[in-house]
């Protein structure tokens, strides 16, 4: 039952990797994540803000467009190409198909993820020693293992946030075309990040009327919060609290929200003529 | 051996279909568009063709056969086992008409994947592979990614591909389409070969001279019904009494002299034919032309091309 699994996540990871519209996103996100270490000088006193900013800031949003892109095409060009025919003539389930794509589509995010990661993550050990001692003296002076452990956690939360949009993108593809699918996810995206908002707007002691409440407040709850995953403000803070109480809770609510929105894949595309 | 035990045994029953329709909603003229009621029956070891102008539901079929698409109603079964179930996928194979493949493999690369989603893996699937390349004529061009290949190279990779499994049951779904004159005969001798090794070939085609010297049975769908559904020895003797005499050469003279006798004179590929309306007469007027010397190539029962058939049984539809 796993082999279709693999061999069709296999072969969906290979393809994704000889994409060169994709090859260039990571290219240009490695320069952006380089350029930080010159454009960090352009807040004096803020450098290791800026350094934070930008190459977190590039790992989120070029991984963001890697796992859209990417996602939104993984079931529906497929279809459109027709290449799903001799696939599911074979003794491979739709469910197995599914999950195999997605499962190919989130290691190919997570290992473009990785080396963005690295790539900051190195470049965070060569500068950030060096803007401490010159700071040295100075009121800001930062706690640079602890930074160190949070700018890891901070990769670690973009990991699990592009686990749930390739989840999404995934799940519009077998609805819709891939242009569709992109644009649906993007605004999922985008809406999530508006989650606490939308939270407050549904409070009906801040003037919600009842079936705004009720609207707002479903909506709140079935979309992912994305908040949870950018931890950039506690990075060089360590006063400022973390946005969420336990790793291990995010970790599992995430899980538990990519298998919902898979299921309900499956179930659109097992109902999907191809 | 195979065909004594055909003779003994029941002949096992590869397609089941009762009533499958597959519906699109109606035309301009209120008439259903798709397929609609699919009832039939295609007996392991032979070639069956399902034949059919464009948009006929030639193409609706096999995919409801392979549960790509789901019925509107009626059902099926393949090898017993309901349509669209994983299992009998195991013992069938696939080609698409004018097949898409991943286009950044190659050949081997391509069939590998295929036959890793049968479970098949090892030093036994490259020698497999090998000999399905070099059977489709594709051994040399292996290392040739399928972005680069022409239609004829995707039809050969494709065929390879519907034969990984060693199939009982083979779908092809226009296989000839494409394919330059040396490439069809190659094609329809893997056909036929198939059979030979006992599997049961369905064939999708509105190649009707590709299709005539092959297939066992046929139907020929016309909107989405079937018309005729025949073994194709029936279908081109057709219920016609009339016979046919075949004379050598098209000399006037000859002409004249079938003329005075048969109900109709034609010129066929180079001879003249005439057709009459019982054997005897057809056996009279041979008795006499062959006396005058002109050479008697065939007298037998009017036999149709299935061109003829497929005109007069779908018309101008």
């Amino acid at each position: 039952m796993l082999r279709p699994i693999y061999y069709v996540a296999k072969a969906t990871f290979h393809e994704a990797w000889r994409r060169r519209f994709l090859n260039g996103i990571l290219v240009f996100a490695i320069l952006m994540i380089g350029s930080s270490r010159v454009l960090m000088y352009m807040q004096p006193g803020a450098e290791l803000r800026m350094l934070v900013d930008i190459g977190l800031g590039s790992i989120r949003f070029f991984g963001l467009l890697i796992a859209v892109f990417m996602g939104a095409r993984l079931i529906s060009d497929e279809i459109e190409k027709r290449t799903i025919h001799t696939i599911l003539a074979k003794p491979v389930s739709r469910g197995q198909f599914l999950i195999g794509k997605f499962i190919g589509g989130v290691t190919t995010v997570w290992s473009n993820i990785a080396i963005m990661g690295v790539a900051f993550y190195g470049l965070v050990r060569l500068t950030a020693p060096r803007v401490a001692a010159a700071a040295e003296g100075e009121s800001w002076v930062y706690s640079l293992d602890l930074m160190y452990g949070r700018v890891l956690g901070s990769i670690g939360l973009i990991f699990l946030e592009l686990f749930v949009v390739t989840a999404l993108a995934v799940t519009f593809s077998t609805i819709f075309s891939w242009i569709l699918a992109t644009i649906s996810t993007f605004f999922i995206y985008f809406v999530g990040q508006m989650s606490e908002f939308i939270h407050q707007l549904a409070d009906p002691e801040r003037g919600a009327t009842p079936v705004a409440a009720i609207v707002l407040g479903t909506i709140y709850r079935i979309l992912p919060h994305f908040e949870i995953f950018d931890m950039r403000e506690a990075i060089l803070d360590p006063a400022r609290p973390l946005p969420w109480e336990h790793p291990a809770k995010v970790v599992i609510q995430t899980c538990t929200y990519v298998v919902v929105v898979i299921l309900i894949g499956y179930l659109f595309f097992n109902e999907r003529e191809v | 051996m195979c065909f004594r035990i055909r003779r003994c045994c029941a002949i096992a029953t590869a397609i089941r279909t009762e009533n499958l329709a597959k519906l699109y909603g109606t035309d301009s003229e209120g008439r259903p568009v798709g397929l609609v009621g699919l009832t039939l029956e295609v007996a392991e070891g032979q070639i069956f063709g399902l034949l059919g102008p464009n948009g006929s539901g030639k193409t609706t079929t096999l995919k409801l056969l392979l549960g790509l698409i789901f019925p509107t109603s009626g059902s099926g079964e393949i090898f017993d086992l309901k349509l669209g179930s994983p299992e009998y996928k195991r013992r069938v194979g696939f080609l698409p008409e004018g097949p898409y493949f991943y286009d950044h493999l190659n050949a081997v690369e391509l069939l590998r994947f295929y036959a890793t989603l049968f479970g098949m893996s090892g030093p036994d699937l490259e020698k497999h592979i090998q000999e399905l390349l070099e059977l489709v004529g594709m051994w040399d061009r292996r290392a040739i990614r399928v972005r680069d290949y022409s239609r004829g190279m995707l039809q050969r990779v494709g065929v390879a591909q519907a034969l990984l499994n060693d199939p009982d049951l083979v779908f092809m779904d226009e296989p000839t389409a494409g394919l330059d004159p040396s490439a069809q005969i190659e094609m329809r001798n893997v056909i036929l070969r198939l059979r030979d090794e006992g599997k049961t070939v369905f064939l999708c085609s509105h190649l009707l001279k590709d299709m005539e010297p092959i297939c066992d049975t046929v139907a020929i769908l016309s909107r989405g019904t079937v018309r005729r559904l025949a073994p194709m020895s029936e279908l081109l003797s057709g219920d016609s009494p009339r016979y046919v005499l075949t004379v050598a050469g098209q000399s006037e003279q000859v002409q004249s002299r079938l003329a005075s006798l048969a109900t109709e004179v034609r010129p066929r590929e180079g001879n003249l034919e005439a057709v009459y309306e019982d054997q005897g007469a057809a056996l009279n007027a041979a008795n006499q032309i062959g006396a005058a010397g002109a050479k008697i190539l065939h007298v037998g029962p009017e036999r149709r091309t299935l061109e003829e058939v497929f005109v007069e049984v779908v018309g101008g539809e």
